[in-house]
């Protein structure tokens, strides 16, 4: 596989609707892909139900195309078991903060080096168009009878306070900018979260490209804005910091990074303080078998691994009764 | 007079210290040569609520079922007295707190009101009072020798020799309730140390201050000791195992090369993947067995997707549940079906519907396992009649469902998960490892190939192999494809592969023939029902009945064929179906399978193991009466 980012391109054919931000979505991943020079054989995409769904696909590396809201349970068996391979897990608003919320909340918590890019569209767009978990109250898109009932949450936010180590907004048609976000990503130990504003542009009337066209800024433009946790002390004022542009949505969007963080261990650090061969030495590299297909572990070496339950007979010899 | 059976009750509040005395006990037995069969009843709770241990002790053999009456009860409280006042045995012993005697039934705060109503009727028709002295007085026209200790006196002793903080007393209460048991059943003080020792593993000052409790109640029970000998024990092994099922999956899982085990916690099932925690990474004579990832995760749909990830790059991986676990998991089986994954899940049935009764055994989750999960494919449901046979079947189960790439259910039960057994050390040298048809892959690997109903594995992540799955349907490179003549052709490849399983699997491991089949009657079951069943054939043998036992051990797919066989020339009214559930569902299965329909059934659903003293008059009824149906309830 060389390193211009077409040839990461699979040959299924890409059914999205035309104008759909997905599509620069995918551009973005393919081009970072590339510019990483990723092996395909160590790399899977991990995707979720719904448009976003079928991202892995379209792309020529390992996929694994999911239940909804479950992609990153999904992912995190993966990353566990195999911890030298780069997981990226794709999936849509609903499915990551609505029936998944629990499970995006955990990997925050544990801190696994994977990479989370929500589809953020505002709604469920394959089930024609129903309101997301980031559809603003009282919002109405074209497909819904009457406004919207529900509140939004903040991705944002709730990425913070679940202890996601790299935190990012990225927005679809933004490709270079995405795909830098989607580099330094990867390139995080820990886990780490893109919320990507995407145009839904068959069932989101409201948050179109032209909305976001005009509201979008970066960052990075403004020199004092630095998100970086250097040591453990800044947690706090950084944490606050992420959490107060998070709350920045109106006439000015900022997409960029809101936090890193490097120095919470990743959960295979705290995994190899607990298992001293990990992760040199992982599920799925370890041996479980000798040539002769018999379990490495004999009969001798059973009674001492697990001597703590056998128990030796010996006969009271004292013992006068009969049998 | 001597014994070489005896049943024994333990009975005091959870949270005393009474699975401490049960672990002692036993292995204080077990030293001796004796086997041992301990079943734990419990509430759910933590503190306070009456829990029981019932013993099946024996000098013969290693015990297989449970029985009532018992010949010695342990009480630690005035509840346990009450509870179990009609459990016990003419002729019985008695061991109880002195401090107790004048407390009454309408004191028991922890009681249910249920049960205390119960009690009161039953005291009243007995023309009884409702304190204990007015019971203790009754047992004499029983015969049972009752046996007043202040629990409190000992203790005070213990607190002087050794200046306890009294605060911490409950903990001792254990060290009198086996000492008591040991001095009545002759056991010797060196038997008990060693029981104390291998539990209070490296606390040496905690063993010397319950071998001191131990000589307290010698010096006071001095004229009891032996008053329940025990004869001399006859059992052949020199070495034994004294673990609960939960103990004996753990460690079947380690030898089988499991890497992955998730779990969310639930009762009966968590002590297990504990276990496995502690075993995760082993080096012994310069080999290492491991590492196993062992994930608590958020939730069981997390367990489940985990272990398919896990799985999906070349760990053997497996989750353990329960019935409300498992119905989280079913849409991952489905997803492991489509997308031909191997995956184990140890699925340990308590009383349901909904949280039912947590803590309680059932096996009224057969049917909703078979059928689980929408769409149809191949899965397999295993099951496992004692430790033993959950050690192989554990390791079984990993095979299967790699050989076969499919999901496999292994089915047990709370009777199974939390009693204690001494069993025979498994035979690593019988144990195979199959993992299957893998391949390191060529250009252009197609995953789910169609030129054989098993496609050769590819672990993801192997070197320059790319491949895809998705639980939508798919072609051979696990693209999408809606087209109908490839979801024909995967969609039945698939499913046939239950047609190979069905041809394959050795019969032993699909089920099992035990006794004579063309004698009197034949019963049929599966898991925990095989030790009860088969004390029964013996009792009914010497009551002039002879029978037979039929274990149907892989569920699904039902071994129909080797069913057939196994009951050829046997009458249909001969055929007896027994099962810890309301419908006895297995015949639910033998008649889809066969066309046969059973009509006789023994049935337990009040969440409580059926005991030998049950199951025998049960069969003798259906094999002399009209009856159909007889459901069981013994037990508190």
């Amino acid at each position: 596989m060389g390193s211009k980012w077409v040839s990461y391109k699979s040959n299924v054919w890409v059914d999205w609707c035309p104008g759909c931000g997905n599509f620069g979505i995918l551009t973005a991943l393919l081009k970072a892909f590339g510019e990483l020079e990723l092996d395909p054989s160590k790399t899977v995409i991990v995707s979720g139900i719904g448009c976003s769904g079928k991202l892995p696909h379209f792309v020529n590396v390992n996929g694994v195309h999911t239940l909804h809201g479950r992609a990153i349970p999904f992912a995190t068996g993966i990353k566990l078991a195999n911890p030298e391979l780069t997981v990226v897990v794709c999936g849509g608003d609903g499915d990551i903060l609505g029936i998944g919320a629990g499970h995006f909340v955990a990997l925050g918590r544990r801190n696994l080096d994977i990479v989370v890019i929500m589809h953020d569209n505002g709604v469920y767009g394959l089930t024609k168009g129903q309101a997301s978990p980031t559809l603003p109250l009282n919002a109405k898109t074209k497909a819904l009878a009457k406004p919207n009932i529900q509140q939004a949450l903040n991705p944002i936010m709730l990425a913070v306070s679940s202890g996601y180590t790299f935190i990012a907004r990225g927005y679809a048609f933004e490709v270079e900018h995405l795909k830098n976000l989607i580099i330094k990503a990867i390139a995080h130990r820990g886990a780490a979260f893109i919320d990507v504003l995407q145009p839904c542009v068959t069932f989101n009337d409201v948050f179109t490209a032209e909305f976001y066209g005009k509201r979008i800024y970066k960052l990075e433009e403004d020199r004092l804005w630095d998100p970086v946790v250097r040591r453990a002390e800044e947690r706090p004022t950084k944490i606050l910091k992420a959490i107060e542009k998070s709350m920045e949505w109106g006439d000015k969007i900022p997409i960029g990074v809101f936090y890193i963080d490097s120095t919470t261990p990743a959960f295979e650090e705290r995994l190899s303080d607990r298992l001293k061969v990990y992760p040199k030495v992982s599920p799925s590299n370890s041996i479980i078998t000798t040539v002769d297909s018999k379990p490495i572990i004999n009969n001798e070496l059973f009674e001492k691994i697990f001597s703590e339950f056998i128990v030796k007979v010996q006969l009271n010899k004292h013992d006068t009764t009969v049998q | 007079m001597s014994y070489s059976e005896l049943s024994i009750l333990l009975g005091g509040p959870q949270g005393s210290g009474l699975e401490t005395a049960m672990l002692m006990l036993s292995r204080a037995l077990a030293y001796r040569g004796y086997g041992v069969l301990a079943d734990r009843e419990y509430f759910s709770n933590i503190t306070g609520r009456h829990s029981y241990v019932l013993i099946a002790v024996s000098t013969r053999r290693l015990p297989r079922s449970l029985t009532y009456p018992v010949q010695l009860l342990v009480a630690m409280d005035a509840e346990t007295i009450f509870t179990h006042f009609e459990n016990v045995d003419v002729g019985s012993v008695l061991v109880y707190d002195k401090e107790v005697e004048a407390k009454k039934l309408t004191e028991l705060s922890s009681m249910e009101d249920a049960l205390r109503g119960r009690i009161s009727n039953n005291l009243r028709t007995s023309m009884l009072g409702d304190d204990v002295s007015s019971l203790l007085k009754s047992f004499e026209s029983r015969r049972v020798t009752t046996i007043g200790i202040s629990y409190q006196e000992v203790l005070k002793e213990l607190v002087e020799r050794f200046s306890l903080d009294p605060r911490t007393l409950s903990k001792y209460v254990s060290g009198i309730v086996t000492s008591s048991a040991a001095l009545i059943l002759g056991l010797d003080r060196e038997a008990l140390r060693y029981g104390f020792e291998s539990v209070f593993r490296g606390r040496a000052t905690v063993v010397e201050q319950n071998m001191y409790l131990a000589d307290l109640v010698w010096k006071e029970l001095r004229e009891f000791e032996g008053l329940l000998k025990l004869k001399k024990p006859e059992i052949d092994v020199e070495k034994v195992l004294v673990a609960t099922g939960n103990d004996v999956v753990a460690m079947a899982k380690v030898v089988s090369g499991l890497r992955y085990q998730s779990y969310y916690p639930i009762t009966p099932a968590a002590d297990e993947s504990f276990l496995l925690e502690k075993y995760e990474l082993s080096e012994v004579g310069g080999t290492i067995v491991g590492p196993i990832v062992v994930l608590q995760t958020e939730d069981e749909i997390a367990a489940i997707a985990s272990a398919i990830g896990a799985s999906l790059v070349g760990a053997r991986s497996a989750t353990a549940t329960s019935g409300p676990g498992f119905d989280l998991m079913v849409e991952g089986v489905s997803w492991a079906g489509m997308n031909e994954v191997p995956v184990v899940i140890t699925y340990y049935q308590r009383g349901g519907p909904s949280t039912g009764l947590p803590t309680r055994g059932s096996q009224s989750d057969l049917l909703s396992s078979v059928f689980s999960a929408h769409g149809e494919f191949a899965k397999v449901v295993l099951s496992s009649g004692d430790h033993l046979d959950v050690f192989y079947d554990t390791i079984e189960a990993f095979n299967i469902a790699e050989k076969y790439q499919v999901p496999v259910i292994h089915l047990l039960d709370k009777f199974l998960a939390n009693s204690t057994a001494t069993l025979p050390l498994p035979d690593l040298n019988t144990v195979k490892i199959d993992r299957g048809l893998l391949s390191k892959g060529q250009e252009g690997y197609k995953r789910f190939s169609l030129d054989s109903l098993v496609s050769p594995r590819v672990f993801l992540g192997t070197p320059g192999i790319v491949m895809w799955y998705t639980g939508d349907e798919h072609d051979e490179l696990g693209h999408i494809s809606e087209d109908p003549v490839n979801r024909v052709r995967m969609y039945s490849k698939r499913i046939k592969k239950l047609q190979l399983i069905e041809e394959e699997v050795p019969r032993d491991i699909k089920l099992r023939v035990y006794g004579h089949v063309r004698g009197d009657f034949c019963l049929i079951g599966w898991g925990s029902v095989k030790g009860v069943a088969l004390d029964a054939l013996e009792v009914l043998e010497k009551k002039g009945y002879r029978g037979a036992y039929i274990e149907v051990k892989m569920l699904w797919p039902f071994p129909a064929r080797e069913f057939l066989e196994a009951i050829d020339g046997v009458e249909l009214k001969r055929l007896i179906a027994v099962e810890h559930s309301y419908g006895v569902n297995i015949v639910a299965l033998i008649s889809m399978a066969t066309g046969l329909v059973i009509s006789k059934k023994v049935a337990k659903f009040s969440g409580r193991p059926i005991v030998l003293s049950e199951l025998v008059p049960a069969v003798e009824n259906l094999l002399t009466t009209d009856a159909n149906y007889v459901v069981l309830e013994y037990g508190e």
